[in-house]
């Protein structure tokens, strides 16, 4: 096991730890499959509303190649086809009817993954619903099958401080975790498993499997700041990576022939420490966060994620929601406030004297202003990039300046926008900036 | 509901959309902020930010100059009891100051702010918080003689010319502090030079020499014995006991404020220790040069670093960080370079014997070409990701 040293990130301790029990939830009565957490798709619809569908069953396709299929994680009637701005598939709906009906596959063993080819194991992971689990770096689209990659990493963390506990998850799943890997090794030479250190302990026996640890500073377990940090030439830079209990998924669902329908998620609120909870892949967000506040936001990822609504279903690739509150008012000369419990990187609040957890809140803490060139969004960068100069490349249309300076290398950890005192949207430019190019490429 | 809260919603309507004070809002929209943090909802990723804002960002350094402000007044009133043969004491010394150092401080702000909101109000932008920096920097740099239609036309020149024809805070190139005194310096060479450090002197002949910098060895004395003879003593020169601008007198106080500007990271370390190493080295190198013992070649690292405006300069006017470079390199670089110049002007060129402006405004124009220098070295040696 090799230790990768990350030292710039969010340090911070934040409250609201999620407790290590865990308690699962009955059926939800609908669950959805949404379309939202999937970056770069072109979703082509294949059923319509009052449609019958069994478990497995596909619901659209990525129009980019229609292999790649989005498939129910519920048997019951498609109840309703949420589409978002300009027409964008948001959501299908399914409201669950009847015992579980399974599209059944065969199943395949440990001992004969052996014999089955390559092209046989994508293909049938594409049928399954579960090859858009693999990511593509640098802008992190469904893998390309034809591609071998020069690694493959596998995050046991996901991509929250309080991302469901790996040691939780995994306790039960070592075989599964053991076939998953075995099946990612068909597809690349190098198999990097990576999980932070604060987890180590509790992972029992899948702690065999690690090969890396990363420390406890987010976004360290991130995957894109785990290949910043261990790559050594370009070839690697389109290397792939997968969360370990997608990877999980895909074993089930290579060894039993069904789509695995389970998922273990956290909720976090202030501070709060709930347990984890097992539910379905795609329960409804209304049914996971329990009683909230009309005025607080609720995301998928504190840093990384989507803003979701109560009515909505969590998505394929999420597996944490925060209730974040709002305060109550805007606060009476706030900028001269001594700032006892102000979660800040700066040295400017008396909280930094202090250790303990801080709270946080949905708000901007500010106006927006020019840069000015303090540094505070380089200083935590986890990619040692420069944030600053590439925003201000990208705003005067120099990509190639933007992209010598490492443009492609943001791992989208959000970082750099948080501790902006100029509140410049660091983060949403870069990736701004990444997506166009990369569309310019396709 | 808050009071204060209750008086900005009440008149809110007359400054916005079709109110009768509309074309002011953003002075209006300027008071309110200074009460009322704006703080909407993030709807874009990362949905939890930082406290620090710019208000808190700049207020901090105008916290930093606290001791150097109270100084300033004190010994502005000192020096001019002292030159009219008063013994005061604190409270009459710090009453005499306030007469002497107010009015600049008042003229720089309204003038300046004068100048912020009209660029605010005619281009629709939000009042920035750099001001509330300039506007006390820039007299702490003058004499407490100054004309004030000069301090006037000195800040209008530096917040226009320095600040706003770039595009406003952020944008600009040079310190508009800097800026401001050093038009003030070249246009009106008199004020800033000769008798005006003490004020309440115009006549009074107290002085032989105005300040630590213009004194020369004598006789083929060396210049420490000339600086001791003239009460520059180090021990004064460290304390700030002598004539010279408002604020920079006191190497203590710059000092104080230096490190609450480090250890609050707002202002930057590696300029301030580059610049101090900076000075000393060629401070050093031009002492152990042997040759006319009678010059600030000759006066040794401690001189160089109490005397002047060097500490105020590289602690409050080299750290502003939108003219410095943004990288640290670069930033190394930058202060090195500030401490190097400053001891060449000094020793090379008796006209300008106040280095430090001149040092730090040739570096500002530089500034862009070390980070760029930086960005580049840094690119080369990542693995291309394209
Ligand atoms: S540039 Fe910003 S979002 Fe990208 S890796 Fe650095 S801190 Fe994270
Ligand atoms: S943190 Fe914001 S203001 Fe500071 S350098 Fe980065 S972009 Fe500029």
């Amino acid at each position: 096991m090799e230790k990768i040293k990350i030292s710039k990130g969010f340090t911070t301790p934040l409250a609201g730890m999620p407790d290590i029990g865990i308690i699962e939830l009955s059926d939800p009565r609908t669950l959805g499959l949404s379309a939202m957490d999937v970056p770069h798709i072109r979703a082509k619809l294949m059923v319509k509303e009052g449609d019958r569908v069994q478990t497995g069953a596909p619901l659209f396709y990525d129009k980019r190649d229609k292999s790649v299929q989005y498939v129910s994680p519920g048997t019951g009637v498609i109840q309703k086809i949420v589409y978002g701005e300009r027409r964008r598939l948001h959501e299908v709906v399914i409201s669950l009817e009847g015992a579980e009906d399974f599209v059944e596959f065969d199943p395949i063993s440990l001992s004969a993954l052996g014999e089955v080819s390559r092209q046989v194991l994508v293909e049938r992971l594409k049928q399954g619903g579960m090859w858009q689990a693999l990511r593509q770096f640098p802008a992190m689209d469904t893998a390309d099958a034809s591609h071998t990659p020069s690694m493959i990493i596998v995050s046991l963390s996901g991509n929250d401080p309080f991302s469901p506990d790996p040691g939780v998850v995994f306790e039960r799943e070592q075989t599964a975790l053991h076939f998953g890997l075995e099946v990612l090794k068909r597809l690349s030479d190098r198999i990097v498993v990576t999980v932070r250190e604060g987890s180590l302990e509790r992972l029992g026996k899948v702690k065999s499997s690690v090969t890396h640890t990363v420390p406890d500073i987010y976004p360290a377990w991130n995957p894109g700041a785990v290949l910043y940090h261990l790559k050594k030439d370009s070839a690697e830079n389109s290397s792939w990576c997968i969360a370990a209990d997608h990877l999980v998924m895909m074993a089930r669902f290579l060894m039993t022939g069904r789509y695995p329908t389970q998922k273990i998620i956290t909720v976090t609120r202030g501070r709060e420490h709930r347990p984890h909870i097992l539910t379905r892949q795609g329960a409804p967000v209304k049914a996971l966060i329990g009683d909230f506040i009309d005025r607080s936001l609720i995301t998928t990822g504190r840093f990384n994620g989507r803003i979701v609504e109560p009515d909505d279903h969590l998505g394929f690739f999420e597996n944490t929601l925060n209730l974040i509150d709002t305060p109550d008012g805007e606060e009476l000369l706030g900028f001269i406030r001594p700032g006892k419990a102000k979660a800040t990187v700066s040295k400017t609040f008396l909280s930094c004297l202090f250790p303990e957890p801080k709270e946080v809140d949905c708000t901007r803490h500010g106006e927006v202003r020019a840069c000015i060139n303090c540094s505070y969004c380089e200083k935590i960068c986890p990619n040692d990039l420069m944030p600053n100069f590439i925003m201000k490349a990208l705003l005067s249309d120099e990509i190639e300046n933007a992209l010598e300076c490492g443009l492609l290398d943001c791992c989208q950890c959000g970082l750099c926008s948080y501790a902006c005192p100029s509140k410049i949207e660091l983060a949403q430019i870069l990736r701004h900036g990444m997506d166009a190019l990369y569309k310019d490429k396709q | 509901m808050n009071p204060i809260k209750k008086i900005f919603d009440l008149t809110e309507p007359h400054f916005t959309g079709s109110g009768r004070f509309a074309r002011i809002e953003p002075l209006f929209d300027a008071a309110k902020t200074v009460f009322f943090f704006p703080s909407p909802v993030n709807r874009v990723m990362p949905f939890i930010r930082d406290n620090l804002d710019l208000k808190r960002y700049m207020t901090f350094v105008l916290v930093a100059l606290v001791p150097v402000i109270l100084f300033g007044i004190y010994n502005t009133g000192l020096q001019s009891g002292i030159a009219r043969g008063q013994q005061l004491d604190v409270v009459a010394a710090i009453l005499l100051g306030v007469r002497y150092v107010l009015p600049i401080i008042v003229v720089s702000y309204v003038v300046g702010f004068f100048w912020e909101i009209l660029f605010a109000v005619v281009r629709k932008h939000k009042i920035s918080e750099g001001f509330f920096v300039t506007g006390m920097l820039f007299p702490l740099t003058l004499p407490a003689t100054i004309p004030l239609w000069q301090v006037a036309l000195g800040i209008s020149f530096g917040v226009v010319m320095g600040k706003e024809v770039f595009g406003g805070t952020g944008r600009n190139i040079l310190n508009p502090a800097l800026t401001a005194r050093a038009f003030i310096f070249f246009s009106y060479p008199v004020s800033m030079s000769g008798n005006v450090w003490i004020a309440g002197t115009n006549g009074v002949d107290a002085v032989s020499s105005a300040t630590a910098l213009a004194t020369t060895g004598v006789d083929g004395g060396t210049i420490t014995q000339a600086l001791s003879q003239a009460g520059f003593s180090l021990t004064n020169l460290f304390w700030g006991f002598v004539p010279g601008s408002i604020g920079e007198t006191s190497a203590l106080c710059c000092l104080l404020g230096g490190a609450f500007l480090v250890i609050t990271r707002i202002g930057n370390f590696r300029i301030i220790a580059g610049g101090i190493i900076g000075l000393v080295a060629t401070s050093l190198a031009f002492y152990l040069v042997p040759g006319n013992a009678s010059t600030w070649g000759h006066a040794g690292p401690l001189y160089h670093l109490c005397a002047g405006g060097f500490l105020f300069g590289i602690c409050f006017m080299a750290t502003d960080p939108v003219s410095a470079p943004g990288t640290n390199p670069g930033r190394w670089m930058f202060g090195f370079l500030i401490g190097f110049l400053t001891v060449v002007i000094r020793v090379v060129n008796p006209a300008f014997v106040e280095g430090t402006m001149l040092a730090i405004l040739f570096m500002n124009v530089f500034s862009a070409l070390l980070d760029h220098g930086v960005v580049k070295y840094k690119s080369s040696k990542r693995i291309p990701n394209v």
